[in-house]
């Protein structure tokens, strides 16, 4: 990691301030089980919608037991917003990598390939890109609701799924072009005339040439899929709830703001905390995003 | 010219053909069945929903009976009538009749204004004029305002813009969307909950929240393109031989930024059309977005399939008029002449 610029790093206000907000917020996701003091997913119907712990109102009073208060259904809204922050980083960590891989592989094949199998690929992508992708996205949701075991995980994967099959296209767009580039320099003629085959060429000469826009890729779309994780926890609850009463089994930030919709008069912390969680994640991947974009200009003075 | 024009019109129609393929496998792919999906019934009563002769009987009447292929052929190029006769289908524009608001086609929901109105009235007249006014909004203020930051980068005021422009990207429109509503209608009564469409004012607040995030990025990314261009040699040049600041900043530097940011609108436009879909819902604003949502909570498949097939063509038509523009503007983001592959 010598060639990494630390010290224009440890200068940057906001390069501390990214780094800290996703330290901080990665360890409370990564902590969720041991920190939340109750069971997200437990109903509790005696302890329904209770307001924060220092509150006192004429209906309930808030109870040091459930620092925030409950939901409607008697669920801790502390511990539903920390698995909220881990259902945030799973996403990021799953689906945007998931989505480089498979744009990665495309846009090499696309590039390298040539004739038909490229012009389906691109033909492909153009299709896709052409999709509505939240109407897509709800699509799914409607699609898998009720199939495989109705935990959590169907939600997630819901997620992870509707995601990349439609976001990949970007960035095999992008290595496309690069591929087509470089496919005309020396070093991968020369790799070619003393008979490396096609596969060998694209993973030892090109791929490595090509590996850092996906990078770059990955750091720019993370907080891309933060806030559509979030629309989708919305409208996912929202949609899934009215067609057939079965929760939208994924405990996510934007699923918990729509839950405080209603509860806004009575614990406005339902509403407050995801969205600034939500604020603060986005805005720390973008601010990480434009310090590592701006390494390649001259340091301002 | 002419070819060039017909060749991107063939495209767009063939894109169009490949997402209507699509999108009817998936919406068929939901499961579930119109008729006995509608919660407030099932709550109000249980089984209070049609029987299953009626299910049978509506199945028949709709289609909805025959094999995917069949029920696709018949969206796609129509069919004959239970009472005989023939109807086309989507190749004529004929979007089919909707599920649940009976006695409606999907056209008519959409398109048709109320008695003795003017077509910018229909659901869809309401929708077009939201997005437009959130376009000039989006391209009003994003432009200046990333032109503003480049060029007072090193200052404070360029830091605060760029910290600001990089938060306001990061807020969900629902979420700014939700807290403009408790703002200025709960505590400060500048607009109504239950806005009066007729007034023009209290579209700005709708039109705005549909173009924060779009505004926001367009002015990132028309920073970045000018503070990339104003390191270029030929702009020291300009400034070296006597011209002034403004005159280089507006005409030098945002002419030849002009390429990436209009690259960048058609994507920022979409973002608004997905964004109708939030926006419509949060304010009961009476356009198609709205009546999306009622026909997936009602599983109505043909206007589900017509509302997703409109968003497609508007995708289309704003990308290739943007992509033409732009191959217009600069020769060297055209295509070049078809070539054979070498062996």
């Amino acid at each position: 990691m010598t060639f990494f610029p630390w010290k224009r790093a440890l200068r940057s206000k906001r390069a501390w301030f990214s780094a800290l907000t996703i330290l901080g917020l990665g360890l409370v996701a990564g902590l969720a089980p041991w920190l939340a003091p109750h069971d997200p997913f437990r109903l509790n119907p005696s302890q329904a919608s209770r307001p924060p712990m220092w509150v006192r109102t004429a209906l309930s009073a808030g109870q040091p037991e459930y620092p925030l208060g409950t939901d409607r259904y008697g669920r801790d809204v502390l511990s539903r917003l920390l698995y909220g922050t881990r259902t945030a980083f799973c996403l990021a960590l799953t689906a945007v990598p998931l989505a480089a891989a498979l744009g990665t592989l495309a846009g090499l094949v696309a590039g390298y390939a040539g004739g038909r199998l490229a012009a389906a690929l691109m033909a492909l992508i153009d299709l896709l890109q052409t999709l509505p992708s939240l109407m897509f996205l709800v699509i799914c949701v409607l699609i898998m609701r009720g199939q495989l075991a109705p935990t959590w995980f169907n939600g997630l994967l819901t997620l992870v799924v509707g995601f990349a099959a439609v976001n990949w296209t970007s960035l095999a767009r992008l290595i496309r072009v690069a591929v087509l580039r470089l496919k005309t320099q020396l070093f991968v003629e020369a790799a070619r005339s003393v008979g490396a085959s096609a596969g060998f060429i694209l993973l030892r000469h090109i791929l490595p040439n090509v590996l850092h826009l996906s990078l770059a890729w990955i750091i720019n779309n993370i907080p891309a899929v933060i806030l559509l994780e979030a629309v989708l926890g919305y409208i996912g609850v929202g949609v899934t709830t009215a067609v057939d009463g079965d929760e939208f089994l994924v405990i996510s930030w934007g699923g918990l703001f729509y839950a405080g919709r209603s509860a806004l008069s009575r614990n406005p912390f339902m509403l407050i905390l995801p969205a600034a969680g939500l604020l603060l994640l986005s805005l720390s991947f973008i601010l990480l995003a434009d310090f590592l974009n701006g390494l390649s200009r001259p340091e301002p003075d | 010219m002419l070819a060039f024009l017909l060749g991107k019109l063939l495209r767009g129609l063939a894109l169009l053909a490949g997402v209507t393929l699509v999108t009817f496998l998936l919406v068929h792919a939901i499961p579930g069945s119109p008729w006995n999906n509608n919660l407030n019934l099932a709550q109000a009563a249980p089984g209070a929903g049609l029987d299953a002769a009626g299910q049978r009987e509506l199945n028949r009447r709709f289609g909805l009976d025959l094999p995917v292929w069949r029920q696709f052929t018949r969206y796609l190029i129509g069919d004959v009538e239970p009472e005989g006769g023939f109807f086309c289908g989507v190749l004529c524009g004929n979007l089919g009749p909707s599920l649940r608001q009976r006695g409606r086609t999907v056209l008519a929901i959409l398109f048709e204004p109320p008695e003795g109105q003017s077509g910018w009235e229909s659901r869809f007249g309401y929708s077009l004029r939201l997005v437009l006014l959130g376009a000039v909004l989006t391209t009003g203020l994003g432009l200046p305002l990333g032109v503003l930051g480049a060029a007072r980068a090193n200052s404070a005021l360029g830091r605060a813009l760029s910290a600001g422009l990089a938060a306001l990207v990061s807020i969900p429109n629902f979420v700014l969307g939700l807290l403009v509503i408790m703002v200025f209608a709960s505590w400060l009564k500048l607009i109504n909950v239950l806005p009066d469409w007729d007034d023009a004012r209290q579209w700005l607040i709708p039109a705005l929240v549909l173009a924060v995030m779009p505004l926001a990025s367009l002015a990132r990314v028309t920073r970045a393109a000018v503070l990339n261009i104003l390191n270029e040699d030929y702009i020291r040049t300009a400034r070296a031989k006597g011209l002034t600041r403004a005159r280089v900043l507006w005409v030098h530097v945002l002419r030849n930024a002009l390429a990436p940011i209009l690259a960048f609108l058609g994507p920022a436009l979409i973002e608004m059309f997905t964004g109708l879909l939030i926006v419509e819902n949060l304010f009961a604003f009476p356009g198609f977005g709205r009546e999306y949502w009622r026909a997936v909570l009602a599983l109505d498949y043909p206007l589900i399939l017509g509302v997703t097939l409109l968003y497609a063509a508007g995708f289309v038509l704003v990308t290739t008029l943007l992509e033409a523009a732009g191959e217009l503007l600069d020769p060297r983001l055209r295509p070049p002449p078809a070539h054979r592959e070498a062996p």
